[in-house]
């Protein structure tokens, strides 16, 4: 052990700090309520040869990809033309971006006149213009979802800060205001992060810094190596499905392959169900994004630093022209969907091989919930991210509603909506008694939300899934309950199907229910009191 | 006489002025019976009551109930259709790759929260009124079914219009006159219902032990002779008359570390020293917080056992690195230190009571910063055979020596230390090189010169007693309290008298309540407004001169501007629109002066003849020869590192590049006179 060993473990702290710092400065500067209430964004610190060492767990499927995002911006305009106050955007799924909304912005680091790293954030932008606000439910092709910005170099003074760049944007989107806010939130976070590395470089010297992020990958890499080694060698196969594609009424179908050779884990969708016409398709980046943190959430505690050390032996693939790998210009923007399925399948795989480590299915359906109108402002767009029940472990009850693994959405209080959306009222909030599946555990609750519309004018819209095809259990345990949409008008109950969009009336009530999750084990092992405690609270069926 | 009594985990301490001289006293807590514990620390003082004038109290009464569960059956009135509020909390994870993820158990079950058909707008309009008959008749069947302690209310947008919550208030005393009742406009009249509902509930579920408590203890006091003025600390560190904190117990729940800082800010003023970062390290964490101008930095939300209380605290941020720590190697490799610990019991390795992990503590053992000969016979018997075996198997496993894996773990918990720091002050835009770092508890000195070091800190100030300085927080702390008022408004010129109408009323109601509560004397105030850019929804805390109605809007915004500059390192251009959410307005009495006059070195502190003795250290990776002082009596001349100084309270490690000298009233200050390290 030397003097470094020690400095390497200081510098690992401070770097996950400052990656933490980016992240809830993120949050808490940004203005629309995707990002600040609902926390659907992101942040990294990457080291100069692009790969991910820190980031902020915040949203899982931002995470786990970012610098396969990074890679085509360095291959277009190499690291060594970059100029102070230079920066990288990308939003492109077909250049290995996730959805549109979700903007990556990367702003290298230098010091003393060479680069250190990037620092990275990731925001899912509230419009980005498209063919309907918010969320376009009926696209049929990605540029009907949004401006799309490929992989590419411009200037902070020169381009953004009311230059071109800004205004080109500004006049594409519906709320050029929140839009813009946002991509300000993400430079200052990178700018935050920057200055970070700056002083620890001042501190520690430029070589050792880079030297400390280089041994962290390898670091984390270890520990994933050392928690590969301990599941036994073979191969693994699982599917899931998403119900419909939102037009037929054929489950579309993600079919996994699992290999645990030794130290590495080699997952592939080979026979996965061919793209669709709609939404639902994942972008490549996706689809790694959501198979790299099962493994993660499966093999290693809490405590190991994420970062591509990890990917490294951790491969992932997807057949070109599948669901989980389309081809351009396949619509995009469900993609959480197929990517929860994608979760859904490595976990049955891996409970194969270590079943006390994985849950049962959860709802598992990252469920927007998009209202907007135009009021005499412009228009006003709510976005709010719902989740349900999680699936039960081998230790405990699946959580009560809750976001699902690849998202992690706070709810926006019901004080804030009515502040800001003056044609909604939230009646209920409430979760539903019995929708967990049975098992030796049970699965989470799902829960309801009713919306009562105050003003004509106003559209909905949304992509859902489990509204036939339910959370299914695992080792014996029960399926969780369906999830569904009604629209109450007039004492007449309209069902809505799960990927929809729909013109609502004043007074119309919207009832959006979400699935449980999936039980655990057999119904007949579980512990009478947690029966009895279900039963005291009113929380069984 | 004036006495300030602290209850901790650990020890209760005691600290008593007379006649301008201080005595301390430290006794074993009493965690069943708490009370007692204070009682002990009374009578081990030879403290006569019927003289006691001044009586300042900090308990963890209320944290433990809330720790424990051992609070009140607690009922919850909502909203009709939030009957799972406290079930569904934010939505969110606070780790996002855990599985069996568990949401952190609310304190009132579901069965005992009842719903009222009712609705209030967010501009404060009634679309559904309470039909009164109806809802008494079901709310007295309700609150039959269980013999409850304590009910909270909270209903949506009430903190624009409470007629709904005191009506059902009402209704409540009509049923049981006896049950407490607590309004959520009463405890934290901000919007955002989860975190209210949280905050009230916890409030409710307080209230009846923490009366119970002081019962006990007023009776106790009393049959002794005391009939003098009794307070209770605050977390936001001001006192209240101990009959007005049975009412809002909620306000009490980190008072312990609060009254250290006020302590550790008013030790420091004597000295003229109004810009620190205190450090207060023990057994199993260590707290952090930062003071500017002598007020320390507050935030408007805390949490306990991961539950959300709305109520102004003073902002201490806590890692998991005290002198119990437990030092260890991951399976990837890495040397971490905590965030277990080997606690009190079976405690460090050298203490030879059972523990077999090495800590920090025994770090310090085998490098030799800490050493049998620093400590009077009998008072503490370590065992440095014992620190050494418990770190060999890591020795071993990564191939080096004992001592420089003790050395390492010291520099790690360092690390931590210095990263809640820059929580409190690079984060928030503040240069940790224009504080003094001023340590106290146990072993916070033992390691502030090098954490100074890490962040640039050139002075530390080490204030004598600082083994007891929540104590001594306790007897300076002044009479505070807080009020907000949450209502959106546009900052313009125009909305200036509305602005100042709400100033005013929240400085009437402020010092009305203190007057109502007794404290007499014209309060300074305190005003905070949490503003934002429209659209954003985090508030950043503007501070203004709470005595003053002289203000405009461009003043207003230029101090917002510059606060959102240095916390988020951008601003918006002024004519972006900007919003004042909450107001919040402190009202503050002095509660007496005559603290500095009197502080004369502590009893025990002249026992030495300031001669050290000489013994190698091995510090930062070299072998030193250290020079090692008892009790502070050093002398006025200035005494260069590496040294180590060491009283009944409290150990400092004074590194070579360092001077210390004292002020012979037992305070140490020491100087980094070498610029930065390497």
């Amino acid at each position: 052990m030397t003097r470094s060993h020690i400095g390497q473990a200081i510098i690992t702290q401070a770097l996950l700090a400052a990656a933490h710092e980016m992240g809830v400065k993120l949050i808490r500067s940004a203005h629309s309520p995707i990002v600040r209430e609902a926390q659907d964004c992101s942040a990294a610190i990457i080291n100069s040869s692009g790969q991910v060492v820190a980031q902020a767990e915040l949203t899982a499927i931002q995470l786990g990809s970012i610098s396969q995002t990074l890679a085509p911006c360095l291959q277009r305009f190499p690291p060594g033309t970059l100029r102070e106050g230079d920066f990288y955007i990308s939003n492109d799924p077909y250049n290995m971006g996730q959805h549109v909304q979700d903007i990556f912005i990367f702003s290298p680091v230098f010091y003393e006149g060479e680069l250190l790293g990037f620092t990275a954030s990731v925001v899912h932008h509230i419009d980005l213009g498209g063919g309907a606000p918010g969320l376009n439910p009926h696209a049929s092709d990605v540029h009907q979802e949004g401006i799309i910005f490929p992989p590419s170099r411009y200037n902070f003074a020169r381009d953004w800060s009311g230059g071109p760049l800004e205004q080109l944007v500004a006049a594409n989107v519906r709320m050029p205001e929140a839009t813009i806010g946002d991509i300000y939130a993400q430079f200052a976070a990178n700018s935050i992060g920057g200055k970070r590395l700056v002083a620890l470089a001042d501190r520690y010297g430029a070589a050792f810094i880079r030297a400390a992020m280089d041994e962290m990958l390898n670091y984390s890499e270890r520990r994933v190596r050392a928690a590969i080694s301990r599941l036994p060698d073979g191969t693994y196969t699982a599917e899931s499905a998403i119900e419909d594609d939102g037009i037929g009424n054929v489950p579309v179908v993600i079919r996994g392959k699992v290999q645990v050779e030794g130290e590495i884990l080699n997952i592939s969708f080979e026979g996965t169900d061919p793209q669709v016409s709609t939404n639902i398709n994942c972008p490549l980046a996706s689809t790694v994004a959501a198979a790299v943190a099962c493994a993660k959430s499966v093999l290693t505690g809490e405590d190991i630093p994420f970062n591509d050390g990890a990917a490294r032996v951790i491969n992932v693939d997807a057949p070109e022209g599948s669901v989980l790998n389309p081809r351009r210009p396949a619509p995009v923007r469900a993609r959480l969907l197929a990517s929860h399925r994608v979760f859904n399948t490595v976990m049955k795989a891996l409970g194969q091989a270590t079943p006390e480590n994985v849950i049962a299915e959860g709802f598992d359906t990252t469920t927007p919930i998009c209202f907007s109108r135009i009021e005499t402002k412009g228009y006003n767009i709510y976005l709010e991210i719902l989740g349900g029940g999680y699936g039960a472990a081998h230790g405990s009850d699946g959580c009560d509603g809750v976001d699902c693994p690849l998202s992690n959405c706070s709810n926006i209080p019901i004080e804030s909506i009515e502040m800001d959306y003056p044609f909604l009222r939230v009646e209920e909030y409430a979760l539903l008694p019995g929708s967990g599946g049975r098992g030796k555990h049970r699965g989470g609750l799902g829960f309801s939300r009713s919306y009562r519309i105050l003003k004509d004018g106003v559209t909905f819209s949304t992509y859902s899934d489990r509204f036939v095809l339910p959370a299914q259990g695992i080792f014996g345990g029960e399926p969780g309950a369906e999830a569904s949409i009604t629209v109450l008008r007039d004492g007449e109950a309209i069902a809505l199907r799960s990927k929809c969009g729909f013109s609502l009336m004043r007074d119309d009530l919207v009832i959006v229910r979400t699935g449980g999750g999936g039980g655990y084990g057999s119904p007949s092992e579980r512990n009478p009191r947690l029966t009895l405690n279900d039963r005291r609270q009113g929380l069984a069926a | 006489m004036r006495v300030g009594v602290e209850v901790g985990g650990t020890f209760t301490d005691l600290i008593r002025i007379q006649n301008g001289s201080i005595r301390v006293a430290k006794v074993p807590s009493t965690p069943a019976e708490p009370d007692r514990g204070v009682i002990h620390a009374l009578d081990a003082a030879g403290i006569d009551l019927s003289a006691l004038d001044d009586f300042v109290h900090g308990s963890t009464v209320a944290t433990n109930a809330i720790l424990e569960r051992k609070g009140g059956r607690t009922a919850a009135i909502v909203t009709k259709g939030l009957r799972d509020i406290f079930l569904l909390q934010r939505h969110d994870r606070t780790s996002i790759y855990k599985l069996n993820y568990r949401k952190p158990e609310p304190i009132v079950e579901r069965q005992h929260v009842f719903e009222i058909d009712e609705r209030i707008t967010s501009d404060g309009n009634v679309v559904k009124g309470i039909d009164e008959e109806t809802t008494k008749a079901e709310l007295s069947r309700f609150l039959a079914q269980e013999e409850f302690d304590a009910v909270a209310i909270c209903l949506l947008n009430s903190y624009r219009n409470s007629d709904h919550e005191r009506l059902v208030e009402r209704l409540i005393a009509g049923i049981d006159a006896d049950l407490s009742v607590t309004c959520s406009v009463d405890v934290a009249p901000e919007f955002r219902e989860y975190e209210r509902a949280s905050t009230t509930a916890l409030a409710a579920y307080v209230q009846p032990a923490i009366r119970g408590y002081l019962r006990r203890l007023e009776r106790s006091l009393s049959s002794r002779g005391f009939s003098g003025r009794f307070s209770m600390m605050q977390s936001n560190g001001g006192r209240l008359p101990a009959a007005a904190m049975g009412k809002n117990a909620i306000s009490a729940l980190y008072s312990g570390p609060a009254a250290g800082v006020i302590g550790a800010t008013t030790m420091a003023k004597s000295r003229g020293i109004s810009d620190i970062i205190t450090l207060d390290m023990g057994g199993t964490s260590t707290d952090v917080s930062l003071v500017v101008a002598g007020k320390p930095d507050l935030t408007p939300e805390t949490k306990i056992s991961g539950l959300p209380v709305r109520a102004p605290v003073i902002d201490i941020e806590t890692v998991g690195s005290g002198g119990g720590s437990i030092v260890w190697v991951d399976d990837g490799g890495l040397m971490r230190v905590g965030p277990s610990s080997a606690g009190a019991d079976p405690g460090p390795a050298c203490y030879g009571r059972g523990g077999k992990l090495p800590t920090v503590t025994d770090a310090h053992l085998v490098r030799g910063t800490l050493r049998q000969e620093m400590f009077r016979a009998g008072a503490l018997e370590l065992d440095p055979q014992a620190a050494h075996e418990s770190f060999k198997d890591i020795a071993t496993r990564l191939g080096t020596t004992v001592r420089e894996v003790a050395d390492h773990s010291i520099r790690l918990a360092e690390s931590s230390i210095v990263r809640a720091i820059e929580r409190v002050s690079t984060q928030r835009g503040r240069d940790p090189r224009n504080f003094t770092l001023v340590p106290f508890g146990g072993a916070g000195a033992l390691h502030a010169a090098r954490v100074a070091e890490e962040l640039g800190i050139q002075k530390i100030y080490v204030p004598m007693n600082s083994g007891v300085l929540s104590a001594v927080g306790l007897l300076v702390a002044d009479y505070v309290h807080y009020c907000a008022k949450s209502e959106r408004v546009i900052l313009n010129q125009e909305a200036l008298p509305k602005i100042a109408n709400i100033l005013d009323e929240l400085r009437d109601s402020a010092k009305k309540y203190l007057h109502s509560q007794g404290v007499k004397g014209s309060p300074l105030f305190r005003a905070t407004l949490d503003m934002r850019y429209v659209g954003q929804a985090f508030e950043v805390p503007v501070l203004l001169d709470g005595n003053r109605d002289d203000v405009s809007s461009a003043m207003i915004a230029e101090k917002f501007s510059e606060a959102h500059q240095k916390i988020f390192e951008f601003s918006k251009p002024p004519d972006e629109p900007i919003e004042i959410v909450t107001f919040r307005m402190g009202a503050q009495v002095e509660s007496s002066d005559a603290f500095l006059n009197m502080v004369r070195p502590a009893d025990g502190d002249r026992d030495s003849d300031g001669t050290p003795f000489y013994a190698d250290i091995f510090e930062n990776g070299r072998l030193v020869k250290c020079a090692f002082y008892t009790g502070r009596g050093l002398g006025s001349v200035a005494i260069a590192g590496p040294c180590v100084i060491s009283d009944e309270t409290s150990t400092i490690f004074v590194p070579e590049g360092w001077t210390a000298v004292t002020d012979g009233l037992g305070n140490v200050l020491l100087d980094n006179i070498s610029g930065e390290r390497e």
